[in-house]
This record gives C-alpha cells, sequence and structure tokens, in this order.
C-alpha cells in the first residue's frame, strides 16, 4: 500500500479492532494486539499480498520500534525503589536464578532437542528467560498480595530477572569492538548523570503545557538508543536501565507517567505488538507443533530448576514456593521483543521467530492459570482483603445516611 | 419475614431493576438492606504495570460512581443502605457475602452480572439461584 495515510489508517484500525477484543474479553491491549496482527497479516496476505500489511516500512518500524523503547522504559520506572530495598538480597538470589535457569535450559533445548544453530539457540535462551512484571503485577493486585512483603518479594525479583534478559540481548549479540566499549562507557556516564540532572531540571522548567518532560525523556531514550545500535546492541538495554533509574523521580511523577501512558499506549505500542503479531506465521506454527511444546516446557522445566530451590532458601513453605516459582515462569513483552530482535538482525527465521512468540505467549497464560488455580497460598492474603476481596472494601463499605449527612 | 436483605448491584438495567425492588421491599418489610458491587477482573497478561494500574483505576472510580449512586437511591427511598464493593468472581463472590453476611433473601437482575455468553445464557443469574443460601429475587 503506498498510500501512507490509507496505510495508517488500516494499523490505527487493527488496534482499535484490537482494544475492543481486549475489552470484550477481558484481556491485556498488547496480547490482543498481537493476535490481530498475526490474523491480519493471515488474511490480507491472502487477499492482497504478503507485503500488503507493511509490517517492514520505514515508518512502521520506527513507531513500533519506538513503542518498545519507551514501553521498556516505563518498565524500569515502575521500580519501586523501596521494595526493592526492602527485599533486595532474595530479590538478587531468585531474580537471577530465575534469569540464568532459563536461559541456559532454553537454549540447550533449543540447540540440542530443536537442533538449532548456535545463535538462535542464544537468542531462544534470551527470549525465553524472562519473566512479565506486569502480569504478575496483575494478578498480585487482584488477590491482594501486592501490599504483602511476599508479593513484593516477587515483584522485585521478576524486576532482577528482567534485568538480566535485557542485559543479556544487549550484550550477547554484540561484536565487542571499541564501539562496544564507547557504549558502555558512555552508559556509565549517563546513568550516573541522569538521576542527578533529571529531577531538578523537571522541577525547574517541567509542569508545563510544552511537555518537557515528555522531550528531555524521548531525548534521553533516543540518545542512548542510538549509541546501543551504533555499537551493534540493543537500544532497549539503555532504555530499561535509564527506566530504573528513574523510578524514584519519573516513576513517582504519577501525572508525568499517565501523559508518557497515553502517548504509548495510544500511538506506540499498538504498532508494536501488531507488527511482532504480523511476523507470526500460522502455517509455521501448525506445520510443527511440537518445537513449540519443546520450547514452551523447556521453559517451564528451567525456571523449576532454578526458581524453585533459590525461593526455597529464603524458608517459604512449598505451596508458597511453587507460587512462587510460576509467577516467576510468566513472559510476555521482553520475551517478543526478544524474538523481535532477533528476527529483525536475522539471527533467527520466521518460523523460528514464530514458536518463539507462542512459547512466549504460552508462558504468559498457562502458568498465571496453574498458580491460581492449585498453589495460591490463601493464607498470605491480608486479612482486609481475604474479607473484604479488595482494599477498596475498607474505603467503599458505608451507609448511605452518613454519605449524605 | 425477611430482616436482611442483600442487593446486587452493577449499574446495567437488570441491577437497576434488582436495586428498585431491593429498596421498596426493605421498606415495606422495615428490614436491613445491603448493596454488592462486584468490581470486574484486571486485564489478563497485561505489557505493563502501567496498563494494569490506569484499568484498576477506571474500575475503582466507576464503582465508587456507582456505589454512590446506589446509596443516593435508597436514600431517596428513606432507606439507610451499606454498600459494599469487591473484587473477584461476581458468582463467587455474591454467594459468600450474601453467606457470611447471613442475608435472608438475595435480589439480582436477571441480565446483570452476565459477560457475552451470560447475556445469552444468563449463566451468572442461573448459578447465583443455585448456589445461594438462601431465597432469591430475580428481578426483571
Amino acid at each position: 500500500m503506498e498510500n501512507v495515510w490509507f496505510l495508517a489508517a488500516v494499523w490505527v484500525g487493527l488496534a482499535l479492532l484490537a482494544t475492543l477484543f481486549a475489552i470484550w474479553f477481558k484481556i491485556s491491549t498488547a496480547l490482543s494486539e498481537i493476535v490481530v496482527g498475526t490474523v491480519a497479516q493471515l488474511i490480507i496476505g491472502v487477499i492482497v499480498g504478503p507485503n500488503a500489511l507493511g509490517s517492514s516500512t520505514a515508518w512502521v518500524s520506527f513507531l513500533a520500534g519506538t513503542g518498545a523503547i519507551v514501553l521498556t522504559f516505563l518498565a524500569g520506572a515502575e521500580l519501586d525503589p523501596d521494595v526493592f530495598r526492602l527485599k533486595w538480597k532474595e530479590a538478587l538470589v531468585v531474580g537471577l536464578a530465575g534469569f540464568v535457569a532459563p536461559f541456559l535450559g532454553a537454549a540447550a533445548a533449543a540447540r540440542y532437542v530443536l537442533g538449532w544453530d548456535v545463535g538462535p539457540s542464544w537468542l531462544a535462551g534470551v527470549a525465553l528467560s524472562t519473566t512479565s512484571v506486569a502480569v504478575v503485577y496483575a494478578v498480585m493486585l487482584e488477590i491482594g498480595f501486592n501490599v504483602t512483603e511476599y508479593g513484593k518479594a516477587i515483584l522485585a525479583a521478576c524486576f532482577v530477572n528482567d534485568l538480566g534478559t535485557v542485559l543479556m540481548l544487549g550484550l550477547i549479540f554484540s561484536p565487542f569492538t571499541v564501539r562496544t566499549l564507547i557504549f558502555v562507557a558512555v552508559s556509565v556516564a549517563a546513568f550516573v548523570v541522569l538521576p542527578f540532572v533529571t529531577g531538578p531540571f523537571f522541577r525547574r522548567y517541567g509542569g508545563r503545557v510544552s511537555e518537557l518532560e515528555t522531550k528531555f525523556i524521548l531525548f534521553a531514550l533516543f540518545g542512548m538508543g542510538g549509541v546501543a545500535l551504533w555499537a551493534g546492541s540493543e537500544p532497549v538495554l539503555p532504555a530499561y536501565v535509564i527506566g530504573m533509574l528513574l523510578a524514584g523521580t519519573v516513576g513517582k511523577d504519577h501525572l508525568l507517567i499517565r501523559r508518557l501512558r497515553t502517548l504509548t499506549f495510544g500511538l506506540l505500542t499498538p504498532f508494536y505488538f501488531i507488527r511482532a503479531g504480523s511476523f507470526v506465521s500460522v502455517p509455521a506454527l501448525a506445520a510443527a507443533p511440537l518445537v513449540f511444546t519443546v520450547l514452551f516446557f523447556a521453559k517451564m522445566f528451567s525456571k523449576m530448576l532454578g526458581v524453585f530451590p533459590a525461593v526455597k532458601a529464603f524458608r517459604y513453605g512449598r505451596q508458597e514456593t511453587t507460587y512462587y516459582t510460576l509467577m516467576m515462569s510468566t513472559g510476555l513483552t521482553f520475551g517478543t521483543i526478544s524474538a523481535l530482535f532477533g528476527l529483525s538482525h536475522g539471527i533467527i527465521t520466521a518460523g523460528q521467530y514464530s514458536h518463539l512468540v507462542a512459547a512466549v505467549i504460552g508462558s504468559a497464560v498457562i502458568p498465571t492459570l496453574i498458580a491460581n488455580a492449585l498453589f495460591m497460598p490463601v493464607h498470605l492474603r491480608p486479612d482486609e482483603t481475604r474479607e473484604a476481596g479488595a482494599i477498596a472494601t475498607t474505603q467503599d463499605t458505608m451507609r448511605g445516611k452518613r454519605e449524605h449527612v | 419475614m425477611y430482616r436482611r436483605i442483600l442487593v446486587a448491584y452493577d449499574g446495567s438495567e437488570g441491577g437497576r431493576a434488582a436495586l428498585k425492588q431491593g429498596i421498596a421491599l426493605a421498606k415495606a418489610l422495615n428490614a436491613e438492606l445491603s448493596c454488592v458491587l462486584v468490581e470486574e477482573h484486571l486485564p489478563h497478561y497485561a505489557a505493563s504495570i502501567s496498563e494494569v494500574k490506569a484499568a484498576k483505576e477506571e474500575i475503582d472510580a466507576h464503582f465508587r460512581t456507582l456505589a454512590k449512586q446506589a446509596r443516593d437511591l435508597a436514600a431517596l427511598g428513606g432507606i439507610d443502605m451499606e454498600t459494599i464493593v469487591r473484587q473477584g468472581h461476581e458468582v463467587e463472590t455474591i454467594v459468600t457475602i450474601t453467606k457470611d453476611g447471613q442475608f435472608e433473601l438475595l435480589v439480582i437482575g436477571y441480565h446483570g452480572h452476565s459477560a457475552i455468553f451470560g447475556r445469552i445464557m444468563g449463566s451468572t443469574a442461573q448459578s447465583i439461584v443455585r448456589l445461594a443460601p438462601c431465597s432469591v429475587l430475580l428481578a426483571k
């Protein structure tokens, strides 16, 4: 499609459709967008032509890439520094185990069971080593664990796990030249300076209609992303670290996060997730369902092997440990980002990409279902939550007369 | 006859019918009236915490408004009504509250608590009728 506005209308129309599906079926917009992207490519590809959706068009790639960078930044900025300080030892041990075990396990399964080459196998290891802080957070919030030390520890461990994934994605395929050294040096300098500069800069010039804060953040993300790309690394690596470092300033500015959210979810991430879905080949998935099965179970078993003993070492009971492990076995955003990185850099084929994305989506859904159905440590739920079903109850249970006096 | 009545309300047409009939019954029988509102689930498998937080804020605000509407309607009818907002599965939550609160009558709307399939099949209302520990009035 040559008319850029028609093509944009098609993409935004698909995003709108995905949002409606998300509302109707009560799933996340991201997951819905991936599925809509896959189905749209399948249908439009057959009817109009394989390139009709324009997933590889420069401007679509740019918007999708920006979506991945800003989404990663937000994911880093959502870290609660206080929680991490409280549980840093446990988060570090469990998070590292949650990253290393599936990274090696899934890579080994891809190499020795599926017979993939070395590069694709490492990429599979990275893509399946992730966890999903957002998936876990939604479960924690719904059950009430988000206010308990147990829930906070799980979330902090998830952040460490994802940091491991992002670092590995940024470095494992890096050529390690002088450029890599310069990238590391510039990153360290930026990571030291940004937390000191950002807060005072925003306080002095921020809070205006001109959206200075958003421009500043995008400038930092694009600048560091450019250096990362120049060095043969991945732009989401500095984005996640910058997000984590600014969690104490940007992360606590709810108004700014809300404005960034509007930009990200309204325009950018639909392009990212629909594009990620559009590269999934349904025929490739149907032709070799065992590949998906091997990858999915490789992630699950290696997570179990790594996370279960690490959690157990912090004296949790069997049920708590199993639930904790299953939560750490989830994955979505960084899994798809890693897989798309592999596809766009020619590390993996379209078929391998399709199986990886399917395994990532499977890991978003299946562990949470099993955990909540069979292993939920109900006794750890806070009293008011168990009594009330939500924290809101204590605030919202009131008598009419009191309200109207 | 009934001393403790619970109404399940979700802002839908059926829910409003249940609320109105609950208020009328409570007034006529001089019974205690409570109203439960069950918050829907957060989006499953979200891509970022921001999405989950935004959804939670929206849901909380929506149900706070509904709770106030319900209390206003009860106050207009001269009834002092307690509203309880809880999160969870609709059937499980309503049945649990009915049991725990030892309510003697549960008033629900026919279409009020159903999603797409529920709207067609009426499955939520049927499940509540089957599992509730007390009499159930299905308001239309």
